[in-house]
């Protein structure tokens, strides 16, 4: 904009500016993504017919949502004490590690190229698989219940934890890093002085955040057996006990609801 | 220390600043560590059993690396990578149908949330529309609506996405709304622009770059959602790993692992260098907008 006003005035005052060429990666990429669009439709036979036709399938579940049984709340304060449990274990472990991979895997705190790419690539690779995998890895491995969740919960963590923090260490202010690097720290010395005081309070505010998401995610890994909230889901599911199942995720959808406004309050108050 | 007080001059500097007190930080750390102990006794689990992992790793790890490593245009190998590939596929649609969903809506809808462009009754009402859908993950609404109404398959996984990304998409989408220069709004509005034409010409284009970034990574995170879905019944690459594990077929299992990480990173890969190009790269006018208003 500047630069136009800074330039000689135009001679021809009726002569308009050239209309811009149209950008045809653009009009290409649009392309792409409706066809990509049209295939996966037809592929997944999309369709919302159901919504007029089979509405009346769904009635009696409904009618179970709409009608909840309180009193069986009671009887899951346990497995949800249960699911806390496990989220706040496994967010302690899997954040504690990912602070030490994510030191790693970015390049400004990496002690060499090697570390760094290999640990790159294991976190991507660890981060490629959904939770639901680790939960019946580690159902299979060490058996249903409690421990399981907490195992397939920290992998879960690890992932996300890990690339949020690395790419903040990639982003933070190099100077206390000379000054380190200046009067001869060492690698860990380096990291613990100059590079983990300017990441801590995002990287906090990303461990809280993850702890919100594992009360979520203790939905899925308690269907395949993790223990917690979820395998009370999965009971009642499968018992069509629609009206405790109401009840359930009313109280789940309340304690999602107030730990988000909790976690939202206090990672504003770090970052 | 000593070297950046000198020059000031000791005589008098000879009181140190007292350290910041070291209570607050002691108080929490004692808190956390109650907690994790009280958590740890709660939980209860069988925690000794976590040293049998090595033994069960390498046993079952084995067993997964057989079923990868076997030649696999041999008879039944060639149908289990097959399988595994087409369910992985599968999985990618119904992301990629929950994401159009999920954008489709949520574009209008962001800007009647953001407070810039709507009246404040009017943000007020859609950004509770948009918590409320956001707070209901999409397990919960595929089991209680989709589910039930549309019956087991990749239709209803799609669904339940597309109605979950409508709420996340739109709280981000209104957000970048709020964030964009006032400028061109005014320019349009001097030159005589309705309420309409300001936001095609002067909000738009501001916000679409990053708009179309937050598509791409919520399809990122709507192909694990698929894959979780896929459990319950919802098609795609879960329903096979649900099997799959019921029997105990660890070669089986090996290989849809091995395939669900590869096309995982693949479309990580490809979404993040696109999601690079459309905010970074490519568009001259947004880099020097950027470049003036910083």
């Amino acid at each position: 904009m500047t630069a136009t006003t800074e330039s000689p005035p135009v001679p021809a005052t009726d002569a308009r500016p050239p209309r811009p060429r149209p950008n045809w990666l653009l009009w290409t990429g649009i392309a792409v993504a409706v066809l990509i669009t049209l295939w996966a439709g037809r592929a997944i036979e999309f369709t919302l017919e159901p919504l007029i036709y089979d509405i009346d399938r769904g009635r009696p579940v409904l009618r179970g949502f709409l009608d909840p049984d309180w009193d069986f709340l009671q009887r899951v304060i346990d497995p949800f004490l249960e699911t806390f449990a496990i989220a706040i274990i496994a967010s302690l472990v899997g954040c504690s590690i990912a602070l030490v991979m994510a030191l790693l895997a970015s390049r400004v705190s990496a002690p060499n190229h090697a570390t760094y790419w290999i640990t790159k690539q294991t976190l991507s690779v660890i981060r490629s698989l959904p939770d639901v995998a680790y939960g019946m890895l580690f159902v299979a491995a060490v058996g249903t219940g409690a421990l399981a969740g907490i195992l397939a919960l920290i992998f879960f963590n690890l992932g996300i934890a890990a690339k949020l923090t690395s790419e903040t260490v990639d982003a933070i202010d190099p100077g206390p890093v000379e000054a380190a690097d200046a009067v001869g720290a060492g690698v860990i010395e380096r990291a613990r002085v100059a590079i983990v005081p300017q990441v801590l309070p995002n990287y906090i505010s990303y461990c809280l955040y993850v702890f919100e998401l594992n009360i979520r995610a203790s939905v899925i890994i308690g269907l395949v057996g993790g223990g917690g909230i979820g395998s009370v889901i999965s009971v009642e599911l499968a018992r069509f006990n629609y009206d405790n199942l109401s009840a359930v995720i009313f109280a789940l959808f309340v304690v999602v609801f107030v730990l988000d406004w909790f976690s939202r309050t206090m990672r504003r108050r770090l970052v | 220390m000593t070297l950046t007080q000198s020059p000031a001059g000791e005589s008098e500097q000879q009181a140190r600043p007292e350290p910041p007190s070291k209570w607050p930080k002691t108080f929490s750390m004692l808190a956390m560590l109650g907690l994790v102990l009280l958590a740890i006794w709660v939980a209860d689990a069988p925690w000794m059993r976590v040293f049998e992992i090595p033994e069960k790793a390498q046993q079952y790890g084995g067993l997964m690396a057989d079923g990868v490593l076997r030649n696999p245009t041999v008879e039944p190998y060639d149908s289990y990578w097959s399988r595994s590939f087409e369910l992985m596929v599968e999985s990618l649609q119904i992301a990629w149908i929950g994401t159009a969903i999920g954008a489709l809506f949520s574009f209008p809808i962001a800007f009647f949330a953001a407070s810039n462009i709507a009246p404040a009754p009017v943000t007020f009402v859609a950004r509770q529309f948009l918590n409320i859908i956001r707070a209901i993950p999409e397990i919960i609404l595929a089991i209680a609506v989709m589910l039930p109404i549309f019956g087991l398959g990749p239709l209803a996984g799609a669904l339940a996405i597309g109605v979950h990304s409508i709420g996340t998409l739109g709280k981000l989408t209104s957000e970048a709304i709020e964030g964009v220069a006032p400028g061109p709004g005014e320019a349009v509005r001097a030159t005589g622009g309705s309420q309409l034409e300001t936001i095609r010409w002067a909000v738009i284009p501001q916000v679409l770059p990053e708009t179309v970034a937050f598509w791409l990574y919520r399809f990122e995170v709507n192909i694990r959602a698929s894959a979780i879905l896929g459990v319950l019944g919802a098609g795609g690459i879960g329903s096979l790993l649900s099997q799959l594990f019921r029997h105990r077929e660890w070669e089986r299992i090996g290989i849809a692992l091995v395939v669900i990480i590869v096309v995982t990173i693949i479309v990580d890969q490809m979404s993040a260098s696109v999601r690079r190009r459309i905010i970074h790269g490519g568009g001259t006018h947004s880099a020097t907008a950027e470049a003036i208003v910083e």
